[in-house]
């Protein structure tokens, strides 16, 4: 039966309205502001999962413990996980839903600076000079944050690549530890008669390390991927030698040939199942790789290169503050007191990388790690960022190497050693070239 | 009753008119209706508006955005400018693409064929009368049914390094040191035997549904007119069972196609791009080389081959159904 109309409180013509004005009501509330870096007595800060399963309690922790004073705006803590991360930052900043400050991807402070996103530290850096947290940064650092119109970003935590070996295995082949490059083929042909690769690496599905460590290769040998202007400048004498070098390691075997498609996973269980006795990998590897082996991984010395150079890839993860932000004072407040009181990230076990400030190095949690201790004390000042040989200071265009496509062609080709090193060099040139201007 | 009378109602009975005579609606034409709505059919339509907007906006708003943004030079975080057509241009001009195009194709035929062959064959010997087929059955689904990052984990322990099982076997067969990951060549083979493996029990689903709606009377009577095995499988089984075999084959296509996790997760498109498709050199595009406009272009491009490929294969089952 069809229904009639009634005596209701609600005739048809007026809930048919409501309706609609409810409808309409909705809309217009999702097609609002959205909400902001935070809003009035709140500041959004996200982090990322740096470490293992105790780094974001302790963060957050450290976070909520946050007093501010005359009236600032609290801190919030969101994580954000690493899966699609660039989407989470892109969307939330896009909307203006993001956060007023955060970590992220270590480039990702140079992009948003190219969009006008992000607000920068100088001042910030200005009142650090007064409290000793400015000169408290490892030698460096700050320099790699420094765009032309000021700093993108503050250096929260370094991720390393350096030369990993293991002892036993080494001392049962009768290798040296490698000084240069010369010493460093000696070991591989020393493990290679025991059946044991000498350059450990990967390049397989997310596993960007291969490619981090053919630039190291050039960047050991004075070069790099970019001049003093910021353009792409691959095909220099020192990245083909260094490239060459690194394919007569392939001919020779050196290299696993399975390599090129290696994930990180596949890597730690070559180094677990004893078939890498030397490679490079992340400051983290002993214990990423853990068990009976972990305790065998040790810190090589950074190499000299054929120029008499030293010099290794390095990345300075960083926090980025947003110009969405309830002011930028609280943003400065908050991570005045973040840089104060962050030391337990590092002194907890929490796995995150290795510290940005000095102090931090000194303390005798710190210490207690050798190959850490190593790390701060060897590599880190001969290290240099994406934009070496022409700079340390990062820029936009780093993103068009960092872990993209183009690398990842260019790596696996070298290491699947099917080609020349002018050749790949001048099609990874011609790559980043089209990308920067596509 | 004359056979032409038969044949006239049978032909009104086709056009949707009653055998005894035109019905009510035949005598008043709908074109002169005034066409009018009741007041239920207002409350009913007003229920229904905004769910048909919610599903406007839902389906319609990305596909027309991301048209917008296939000819924009835009970022994931910024809109760009207007550029016209030459992000197609672009990527029909890269090798890259369709080097791409060419593995998607590879890919794309081996996984519809691979795993409608398997997955017809296993159907066809599950109709037979075996002890423990309930079992088989659901061991044979669990490929289809644990999620593919599961799958693609244990197929990198199956293949990845020389000290895995498989390039074990091929070493103690003399096959060498078989790089079935690290080696252009082996990892094509070995990324589409990975996706006939995973795809298989749906198709073998598909032929088992269609397999039992085929009468065994018409298996009798082949019999008994002396048809072979194969005659009755060639002549009787897949003519009645094409149009689920096209949907399938429809199907499949799409999943192929539009196949991101089974690629990406065991070789990320590699090595040196050998098993790069064109959804992964999409996805590389968008999120790795952060230029929106090529990316989302690689997609439509993608979107109307498979429209095409769809109604080609539609066709076929329009005519499957005529005969």
């Amino acid at each position: 039966m069809a229904s009639q109309p009634t005596n209701a409180a609600i005739t048809r013509r007026g809930f048919i309205g409501l309706t609609g004005g409810v409808a309409g009501a909705a809309l217009l509330a999702a097609c609002g502001s959205g909400g902001s870096g935070s809003n009035s007595n709140s500041l959004k800060f996200w982090n990322m999962p740096w470490g293992n399963t105790a780094f974001n309690p302790l963060d957050k922790k450290i976070t909520l413990a946050y007093k501010p004073t005359g009236g600032m705006a609290k801190a919030t803590y969101q994580e954000i996980q690493w899966a699609n991360f660039t989407q989470t930052f892109s969307s939330a900043v896009a909307s203006n839903t993001g956060p007023a400050v955060s970590s992220g991807g270590g480039t990702q402070a140079f992009q948003f600076e190219s969009q006008g996103k992000i607000a920068y530290a100088d001042n910030l850096l200005d009142s650090w000079k007064k409290n000793g947290i400015y000169d408290d940064f490892l030698p460096g650092l700050l320099d790699a944050m420094k765009v032309k119109k000021g700093y993108a970003a503050v250096p929260y935590n370094l991720d390393m690549r350096v030369l990993w070996y293991n002892k036993t295995l080494m001392q049962e082949a009768g290798a040296e530890v490698p000084t240069d490059w010369q010493s460093y083929m000696n070991a591989c042909a020393a493990l290679k008669k025991k059946g044991i690769y000498g350059y450990g690496t990967g390049a397989g599905a997310g596993a960007f390390t291969g490619g981090h460590i053919l630039v190291s290769w050039m960047i050991n040998n004075g070069g790099g991927l970019f001049d003093a202007d910021q353009k792409p400048n691959c095909v220099t004498k020192e990245n083909i030698e260094a490239i060459n070098f690194v394919l007569e390691l392939v001919k020779k075997k050196y290299v696993d040939p399975a390599s090129p498609t290696y994930t990180s996973a596949n890597v730690q269980s070559q180094w677990k199942a004893k078939k890498f006795g030397m490679g490079f990998d992340t400051g983290g590897l002993a214990d990423n790789v853990g068990g009976a082996v972990g305790p065998d991984l040790l810190v090589g010395t950074p190499l000299t290169g054929p120029s008499g150079k030293k010099g290794m890839l390095y990345f300075p993860n960083n926090i980025m503050m947003y110009k969405n932000t309830p002011s930028q004072k609280d943003s400065e407040a908050f991570l005045t007191y973040y840089f104060k009181n962050m030391t337990p990230l590092w002194t907890k076990s929490t796995g995150i990388g290795l510290p940005p400030l000095k102090s931090i190095t000194q303390t005798k949690e710190f210490q207690a790690s050798a190959n850490n201790v190593k790390i701060i004390n060897e590599w880190q000042p001969i290290a240099h960022t994406w934009a070496a040989p022409g700079g340390e200071a990062l820029f936009l265009n780093v993103t068009q190497v960092d872990g993209t496509p183009a690398m990842d062609t260019f790596t696996q080709s070298i290491l699947g050693g099917h080609t020349d090193a002018k050749s790949a060099l001048t099609t990874l040139q011609n790559t980043i070239k089209s990308k920067m201007t596509s | 009753m004359s056979t032409n009378s038969v044949a006239s109602r049978l032909q009104k009975a086709r056009k949707g008119v009653g055998v005894a005579g035109p019905g009510p609606a035949a005598r008043k034409p709908a074109s002169r209706r005034k066409w009018r709505l009741s007041a239920r059919a207002w409350t009913l339509i007003a229920f229904a508006v905004p769910s048909i907007v919610l599903l406007l906006l839902i389906n319609l708003y990305p596909v027309i955005y991301a048209g917008i943004q296939s000819v924009r030079n835009g970022t994931l975080i910024s809109a760009g400018s207007f550029v016209g057509f030459s992000n197609y241009r672009h990527i029909l001009s890269d090798p890259t693409f369709w080097h791409s195009a060419l593995f998607t194709v590879i890919f794309t035929v081996t996984g519809v064929f691979g795993s409608w062959l398997v997955g017809l064959g296993l159907a066809v010997l599950l109709r037979t009368r075996i002890p423990l087929a309930g079992l088989f059955k659901v061991l044979l689904l669990l490929p289809w049914i644990v999620p593919v990052v599961v799958s693609a984990t244990s197929w990198n322990w199956l293949v990845a390094t020389p000290q895995s099982p498989l390039p074990k076997l091929t070493h103690a067969l003399g096959m060498g040191d078989v790089l079935f990951l690290a080696n252009p060549t082996w990892a094509k083979i070995t990324v589409c035997v990975f996706k006939v493996w995973i795809s298989f029990p749906f198709m073998m689903m598909m032929m088992s549904s269609a397999l039992a709606s085929v009468d065994n009377t018409v298996y009798e009577a082949a019999k008994v007119d002396g048809a072979s095995s194969w005659q009755a499988f060639s002549q009787i089984t897949m003519p009645l069972i094409s149009r689920s075999t096209y949907i399938s084959w429809i199907l499949m296509t799409i999943f192929c196609v539009n196949d991101f996790p089974t690629i990406f997760l065991l070789t990320g498109g590699g090595p040196v791009n050998s098993t790069t498709s064109l959804v992964v050199l999409a996805y590389r595009t968008v999120f790795q080389d952060f230029q929106t406009g090529p990316g989302v272009a690689i997609a439509f491009v993608m979107t109307l081959v498979l429209v095409v490929i769809s109604v080609v294969l539609y066709r076929q089952i329009r005519k499957a159904n005529v005969e």
